[in-house]
């Protein structure tokens, strides 16, 4: 009997080596190498372990990330392949605006930090 | 109605002209205190004038409207005031200026509300002040203060330094804080501040060297946003200036209180403020909310500035909850209960001055008006369309409308 | 002739506003949660953040007052905010300056009972080389008194550790014969074996009790067998008993949860109303010893646990509104962190990690973990967490071991991918045990790891509650306060 979606949602999660071949949904996204930093795809790869894997490939002045939906998903419910694009857009979305961010508030950051425990190789000796 | 502390003197005579101003100490013509130089015997009938010449007092002053004839009987120094200034009382202290004959008082012994004006100069120039600052050189009333600590009663519980800014003579100030902390040891001491002078670490570090046992100071924070604040107290910078003042003090083991004046800028924000205060300076010992004391400044800005209390009752539990619960100690200042939630009553304080502090007639019925700030009598004072005697019917009805 | 200037004259040109940083995360379809550097939440549109970013807020618009009173936005030229963050900072991480308070004592491997779930080796109760020592006893108190802490607690853990009391008896006496610190006690037993001597002891010096409660009486069996099957019907006597003579407060519940917990929890927490107690800490299943043999832990994956967190914490809520005071306790911390600077004393959700640093366990044959679940992990056979013997280690040799050092910087939050954007990360904290036994490494992938989501899906929740519910909120912020 074919496994349906809504059959996978009543099972109880069986051990791994006993999962039917499920179909894999693969979906490429690219992005221009001149405009998308290789980092910000890294990290949104990091945040889509567990739901997909994701290998980047240089072609030409294109990034191409294949992404391929885990054989053993954290989440119940799988994505298709426009979910899962969508899902991957809007990582590299916020990564790229981290980026931003950081980038904009890292020396602040700094002096904040610096502030905040510089002091303390002076003063071993407050009471605190 | 408004007790008079300021005046001038019907005539007086036997004073110097190798100075400029006296300050001088009231005693009842019975006192067996020590006598001082500064020290004038009260006298308000001629049977009294008599009895301290008798009593070989060197300096009289005497509050009658009747005119004075001595005839020749006394050479000491004389002031005679109105009749109007009959709360006069041993212990009290006055300045004296000797050319005018202007005087004010300076110290009432037996008011729980002793307040010095350090100077009318100040940094800020607030939509609401009560003080409205001058441009004047007026250091010489820091001077004049220093010279009544030692007159002031040891015995006296709290004082307070107010202006203009206090701190605009820092160096002075401190001076004067430091005769304080040597002459009023058991008198905890209070200075009203816009804090901006702390922000500079040299102030604060002579305010901590200061080592007084029980010096508060408290700072107004309008705001949880720079240019609202800076609108309020018409100064750009301030708020940057104000909280950095605060860190510092703390920083230092300083007591700071802050306090959030309440009109139609900054009661519709109050509990953002609170909940930002909440947040931000939990550390702070003790956070004031308060009326608005409609006089100086705040006459000019009604328009702007005037809100009834009902309206900002809401926003104001709310905040009191947010501060207490981050530990806060938090009272509300100058609103009478019956304009408040009832879960503010236990932090609402009798807490204006007494020389300015009044009931209406609603109040005579009331229930609380014992435990109740009442009202201003300063400036044009408006009412809240909520006052009302709280009595045990109202409750009834209370708990019905409910 | 007094001039006075309207709001606009006092506001700072853009050029002269700079951002302050902060973290994010996308919570729906334009919609964004924002925490600035010491945790304060804030949530933000697409177009809001995206403005906020490119520094288009201007006073009067909304934008700039929700950001500036959130420390987000600053002028360029102002102090007082830096300077406030970096005292916030500070206060948050000030739990460092209390290095390791709390000392874990195995006095005994020895049990009773024999719980599935139970990372403890199951000995039988008259094999006594299970037992510890007084010499290591006495060795292990040097190493807890060296701690630079001014107040320690001491808890004694076992097996069941009342099985070897008398050695209970002379560490209290040794730890208060030493000066220089303050002490708290805990017995952390299933009080099958309380007796009038150990009450009475208890009392004389200031001990507390903490025991087992799994839930109703079926329940808690199921998760404890003992030889008689009365593991609750003893839990709830010795509660009683302890509490007639020591004081209603001095004697705590904690419960395990296991899947057979996880659609019950209702039941649960009855039955913690039934008893009197004043809240009940619901806790998630730890993945060490047994638990991992016995396949426990592969029964339930974090979501379902959220589903019976979320339950519960709902049901506490609602017993709340109907005037019982009653909390969640792992909610009051989070939201302790969440809502105030106070460094909480919880040692397992701090980064710097808690492990060493916040508490030491010895075990019964002399060996010294970073934690309770890195003892449990060499019960199975990995020592990552064996900082080392108190034969031939003193407090700095264990706690400047490289193991220890390791595992810590390892798994800082503030550094980690994932974490280190995160905008719950400083309410969050590092746990290197829990990461290597899942995972393999101290640091772990937080994408597959169930402690982030079960931490993500908590937060979340509690966010919720405060924004949409007054009467919860006012409930929630209670527990937070001081």
């Amino acid at each position: 009997m074919p496994l349906t979606r809504r059959m996978l949602h009543m099972r109880p999660m069986p051990p791994a080596a006993n999962l039917p071949a499920a179909a894999s949904i693969k979906v490429d996204v690219d992005f221009d190498t001149s405009i998308q930093s290789l980092s910000a795809l890294d990290a949104a790869a990091y945040r889509l372990i567990g739901t997909a894997t994701c290998q980047i490939e240089r072609v030409g002045d294109r990034y191409v990330c294949h992404l391929v939906s885990s054989a053993n998903p954290q989440k119940r419910v799988p994505l298709s392949s426009d979910e899962l694009k969508e899902r991957f857009l809007n990582l590299v979305t916020d990564e790229n605006l981290r980026s931003r961010v950081a980038e904009k508030t890292e020396g602040v950051r700094n002096v904040i930090l610096a502030l905040a425990f510089g002091g303390l190789a002076a003063n071993q000796n407050d009471a605190g | 109605m408004t007790l008079p502390l300021y005046g001038t003197a019907l005539q007086s005579t036997g004073f110097s002209s190798d100075k400029a101003r006296s300050v001088i100490r009231l005693r009842s013509i019975e006192s067996v205190a020590e006598r001082h130089l500064a020290d004038f015997a009260i006298a308000r009938t001629s049977d009294d004038i008599r009895r301290a010449i008798k009593t070989e007092w060197p300096s009289i002053l005497v509050v009658s409207d009747d005119p004075i004839d001595l005839s020749g009987a006394f050479t000491g120094r004389l002031i005679a005031v109105s009749a109007k200034y009959d709360y006069f009382a041993d212990g009290d202290v006055i300045g004296f200026d000797h050319a005018s004959g202007k005087f004010r008082t300076l110290y009432r012994r037996n008011s729980a509300h002793n307040s010095f004006l350090v100077t009318e100069r100040c940094n800020n120039y607030c939509l609401m002040c009560s003080q409205p600052p001058k441009n004047v050189d007026d250091r010489w009333i820091l001077s004049e203060i220093k010279e009544s600590l030692p007159l002031i009663d040891q015995a006296t519980r709290a004082l307070t330094f107010t202006g203009g800014e206090t701190l605009s003579d820092w160096e002075d100030l401190i001076d004067v804080l430091k005769e304080c902390r040597d002459r009023l040891p058991a008198t905890a001491v209070q200075v009203l501040t816009n804090g901006r002078a702390f922000s500079n670490s040299r102030i604060v570090d002579a305010w901590k060297d200061i080592g007084h046992p029980k010096l508060m100071a408290a700072i107004p924070v309008y705001a949880s946003v720079d240019y609202v604040h800076d609108h309020v107290v018409q100064a750009k910078g301030a708020f940057d200036e104000t909280i950095l003042g605060i860190l510092k003090l703390k920083d230092r083991g300083q007591r700071v209180e802050i306090r959030v004046v309440l009109h139609a800028l900054t009661a519709p924000i109050i509990e953002d403020t609170g909940r930002w205060i909440a947040r931000n300076l939990p550390f702070v010992d003790h956070v004031a909310l308060m009326g608005l004391e409609n006089t100086g400044f705040a006459i000019a800005n009604d328009a702007m500035l005037w809100m009834d209390p009902v309206d900002y009752g809401d926003g104001l539990a709310r905040a009191v909850d947010h501060l207490r619960a981050a530990g806060v100690n938090v009272s509300v200042y100058n609103l009478p209960k019956c304009v408040l939630p009832k879960s503010v009553w236990p932090h609402a304080l009798q807490s204006i001055s007494d020389w300015k502090n009044g009931f209406v007639e609603e109040c005579d019925r009331c229930d609380e008006k014992h435990a109740c700030s009442g009202f201003f009598t300063t400036g044009r004072p408006r009412f809240s369309r909520g006052i009302r005697a709280i009595t045990s019917q109202r409750d009834r009805l209370n708990a019905l409308v409910d | 002739m007094a001039r006075f200037s309207p709001p606009e004259a006092f506001s700072a040109a853009t050029r002269d506003l700079s951002l302050l940083p902060f973290n994010f995360e996308r919570t729906g379809t334009g919609q964004y949660l924002v925490a600035n550097m010491v945790g304060d939440f804030i949530r933000l549109t697409e177009d809001e953040l995206r403005r906020l970013v490119d520094l288009q807020a201007r006073p009067g618009d909304g934008l700039y007052e929700k950001a500036y009173a959130a420390h987000l936005v600053t002028g360029t030229n102002q102090k007082a905010q830096r300077q406030l963050l970096a005292a916030r900072l500070r206060s948050r991480m000030s739990f460092l300056q209390q290095t390791t308070p709390l000392h874990i004592f195995v006095v005994t491997l020895r049990c009773e009972h024999s719980c599935p779930y139970c990372q403890v080796s199951r000995q039988s109760t008259d094999r006594s080389r299970f037992d510890m020592s007084e010499q290591t006893a006495m060795r292990a108190l040097d190493i807890a008194f060296a701690s630079p802490s001014a107040r320690i607690k001491i808890e004694f853990q076992g097996g069941e550790p009342l099985l070897n009391f008398p050695l209970i008896r002379t560490i209290v006496a040794a730890a208060k014969a030493r000066s220089g610190k303050m002490l708290d006690f805990i017995i952390a037993s299933n009080l099958a074996l309380l007796d009038d001597a150990v009450l009475d002891f208890c009392k004389a010096n200031d001990v507390q009790l903490s025991t087992s409660l799994d839930g109703p009486a079926d329940l808690h069996n199921k998760n404890r067998p003992r030889p008689g099957a009365n593991s609750h019907e003893l839990a709830v006597a010795g509660i009683q008993r302890a509490r007639e003579v020591l004081g209603h407060d001095k004697v705590g519940a904690l419960m395990t949860t296991t899947e057979a917990s996880l659609d019950r929890v209702d039941e649960i927490i009855e039955e913690y109303l039934r008893l009197d107690l004043d809240g009940v800490f619901l806790r998630p299943l730890s993945p060490f010893g047994f638990a991992i043999k016995t396949k426990q832990f592969a029964k339930y994956d974090a979501e379902k646990w959220l589903a019976f967190y979320e339950r519960g914490l709902r049901r506490v809520l609602e017993i709340n509104r109907q005037g019982t005071p009653f909390r969640e306790f792992y909610a009051a911390l989070l939201l302790t962190r969440m809502l105030s600077d106070r460094p909480i004393g919880y040692v397992d959700l701090r980064s710097p990690a808690g492990a060493g640093l916040g508490a030491l366990v010895y075990n019964y044959d002399g060996s010294v973990f970073a934690s309770d679940e890195g003892r449990m992990l060499a019960e199975t056979g990995d020592d990552a967490f064996r900082l080392g013997h108190v034969e031939h280690d003193s407090y700095n040799s264990l706690i400047l071991s490289d193991k220890l050092i390791g595992a810590i910087s390892s798994s800082l939050t503030q550094c980690a991918p994932e974490c280190s954007t995160c905008v719950y990360e400083s309410h969050c904290g590092a746990d290197p045990v829990y990461h290597h036994a899942t995972q393999g490494d101290a640091l772990g992938i937080k994408p597959l790891s169930a402690f982030c989501s079960r931490q993500k899906g908590i937060m979340s929740l509690l966010l919720d509650i405060l924004e949409s519910s007054p009467e919860d909120a006012a409930i929630l912020r209670r527990w937070a306060a001081t």
